[in-house]
């Protein structure tokens, strides 16, 4: 039985009804609940200061040698810097093709529904808003470092998307960036479609640092073929609503993904990460490792599902989801699935939530380190594990720094 | 320097009474080991003096330079310079020694007012301690203990007493899991402390570890109360005679 319901102001404004509790991935993240607002998809008037300010203010600013902008769901061609773009200002860069769309909708095929035929609402919500983006494809081994960073400036509630597509051609490498960074209430829908060729290599790095007010939703899409290697990580620590949702479908042997994220929550934050790894064909590897900081009343849910198919044998998954609490009220929620069709598999899941340990405590204390000094040290390297899982070493230590002051702010 | 007056201790969890009336005075270059079998208190007077959770103090004071020190933080303790080499030293995955190290020396001298080292500079002193422990520039880089053996986290946790230079040591078991070849090193680590201006006190069950930090003072440890104190003789005669003797004082 189902009972209709009237469309709130937020699902008249997206022309879609919005996931809601009732449905399983959905129950810790009631969306139609929680955007109690139209957030109507309207250009913004752009002030030149505010995007100088925020870009600024970005905890990786300046360490990618390549930008592409959007500001508030447009391309900002005067902030960005891709060679393909401004050919007269940086001399073109060997192996990187870049083209920007208005209207990236027609081409997503691949988008349009799982196995289940069931168009995924956050693509679904993505398409409705008429995402502009950035077809990045990299067709050699590439070492600079390219980030599409998007910014929302401070205006009335509106919503805003960007749909990008990253190549990494066979044989080819990269490192690419994207930085969610902004003030003001929002809702940001962003899909990331990756497709790794023959023995290609991407480094991943996301930022989301959202404003307090802000409602980040965002789907990857990832496509892994023969010997691929995908190496992922997020740094969630903004937003007041933070849904991230990843699809990763090995499709040729012997590839390998490592998925890894880091939360650090306070206040009333919501994060909910759900991830699928898809293992269609034998021998290939996934990691999926989650270390996640709540404190006052946050909340942090890490859903992870990992699916065998029947003849993806000698897959090896292994997926850790672990919460570092700090106070009473902070909470955490994980929810390992393990969909196993072959008989000839090595995986497993593991997930732990507690506060910190006072016999390390005391240790450091009887050391002469300070309780605060003490605690910021543990915390770090709780989710310092997550970290390690970066390798550019001007990104992490950025990212170190980012999370070092999170924990003196706290 | 230490002055414990009549102190009774019990756990905050059950209404035990572990210490009962324990008196002890040690001044600056004296070394007192602390013998006594298990269940005496041992390591309940090496955690309440160096500050940890969990006990309460129904009765008696320790003094510290003449200062309350049952009154202060664990960290105030450390950086008046109180330190405890644990029987059982705590794993710290996600933060390397060295960095540890820094953290802590650093901590420390900001507390008494002293400017904190540079980067080269801790890094010469770390190395020169280090060396003579025979700890590698590996383990330096290593999480605190994490897959150390259990020498290595004994000749780990003389280290941190070398460069944290404190005027008390409190070596709680430290001959516990460990062979004679590593036992030799620690006991050298230590010894090459000793110092007029510098107290230890050594808690141990075995006489053994005695033969190689001799002691100016032993005492007896039993049923939470110092039962008998002497030279270092007294430690031979532990080891000929057993605990028994003393047990039976007390029951």
């Amino acid at each position: 039985m189902s009972i209709a319901l009237q469309p709130t102001a937020a699902e008249q404004a997206f022309g879609m009804s919005l996931p809601h509790r009732r449905m399983e991935e959905w129950r810790w993240t009631d969306l139609r609940a929680r955007l109690d607002k139209p957030y109507p998809s309207i250009d913004t008037a752009v002030d030149e200061k505010s995007v100088a300010r925020i870009m600024a203010a970005s905890p990786l600013a300046g360490i990618a040698k390549y930008r592409a902008v959007f500001v508030n769901g447009k391309f900002d061609a005067t902030n960005s810097t891709i060679p393909a773009l401004l050919p007269s200002v940086i001399p073109a860069q060997a192996g990187i093709h870049l083209s920007i769309k208005e209207n990236r909708v027609q081409s997503d095929s691949r988008l349009r529904g799982n196995d289940d035929g069931v168009d995924d609402p956050l693509v679904v919500l993505n398409t409705s808003l008429k995402p502009e983006g950035v077809t990045l494809h990299f067709s050699s081994n590439i070492t600079v470092l390219v980030e599409i960073m998007h910014i929302a400036t401070n205006a009335a509630p509106r919503a805003v998307a960007l749909r990008n597509h990253i190549e990494v051609a066979a044989g080819a490498s990269a490192t690419i960036i994207e930085t969610f960074i902004g003030e003001g209430d929002y809702v940001l829908s962003s899909v990331t479609e990756l497709e790794l060729g023959e023995g290609a290599r991407l480094d991943r790095i996301k930022l989301e640092w959202e404003s307090a007010k802000a409602n980040h939703l965002s789907q990857v899409v990832a496509t892994l073929a023969k010997d691929a290697r995908l190496n992922e990580f997020t740094l969630t620590s903004g937003a007041a609503l933070n849904r991230q949702n990843g699809t990763y479908t090995f499709v040729g042997q012997n590839a390998d993904a490592k998925i890894s994220g880091a939360y650090l929550l306070n206040g009333k934050q919501h994060a909910d990460t759900c991830l699928v790894v898809d293992h269609k064909v034998p021998h290939c590897t996934s990691r999926e490792l989650f270390k996640c900081v709540m404190d006052d009343h946050a909340r942090g849910i890490f859903q992870g599902k990992v699916i065998v198919r029947k003849h993806a044998q000698k897959t090896d998954g292994k997926q850790s989801s672990h919460a570092l609490l700090l106070s009473e009220t902070a909470e955490f929620d994980a929810k390992p699935e393990l969909e196993i069709y072959a008989d000839d598999v090595v995986c497993g899941h593991g997930a732990t939530s507690g506060d910190i340990n006072p016999d390390h405590l005391f240790y450091l204390r009887s050391r002469g380190i300070p309780e605060a000094e003490a605690k910021s040290l543990l915390i770090a390297a709780f989710v310092g594990e997550a970290f390690d899982n970066v390798e550019n070493d001007d990104v992490r230590a950025a990212l170190v720094n980012f999370a070092e002051d999170w924990l003196r702010q706290k | 320097m230490l002055k414990i007056e009549n102190l009774h201790v019990k756990l905050e969890d059950e209404n035990r009474e572990i210490l009962k009336g324990l008196s002890l005075s040690v001044k600056p270059g004296e070394v007192h080991a602390i013998m006594g079998p298990n269940g005496s208190g041992k390591s309940t007077l090496s955690y309440v003096l160096a500050g940890r959770d969990g006990y309460e103090v129904t009765e008696g004071e320790a003094m510290f330079n003449g200062e309350d020190l049952l009154a202060m933080d664990p960290n105030t303790r450390a950086a008046k310079g109180v330190f405890l080499a644990f029987q059982y030293p705590i794993e710290i995955p996600g933060v390397a020694t060295m960095q540890f190290l820094k953290v802590a020396l650093n901590a420390q001298r900001k507390a008494r007012g002293e400017k904190e080292l540079s980067i080269p500079e801790f890094m010469r002193f770390v190395k020169d301690r280090a060396a003579k422990l025979n700890i590698s520039q590996d383990m330096l880089k290593r999480p605190v203990n994490v897959g150390f053996s259990g020498g290595e986290k004994k000749r780990a946790e003389v280290l941190q007493m070398a460069v944290l230079e404190p005027s008390l040591c409190i070596l709680d078991e430290t001959d516990s899991g460990l062979d004679i070849d590593a036992l030799k090193v620690v006991a050298d680590g230590v010894n090459a402390l000793r110092s007029p201006v510098r107290a230890m006190i050594v808690i141990t069950h075995y006489q053994r570890l005695l033969d190689y930090i001799v002691p100016d003072f032993v005492h007896v440890l039993s049923a939470g109360k110092i039962v008998k104190s002497g030279g270092k003789e007294l430690a031979h005669e532990l080891e000929k005679n057993g605990y028994a003797d003393y047990a039976e004082k007390v029951a």
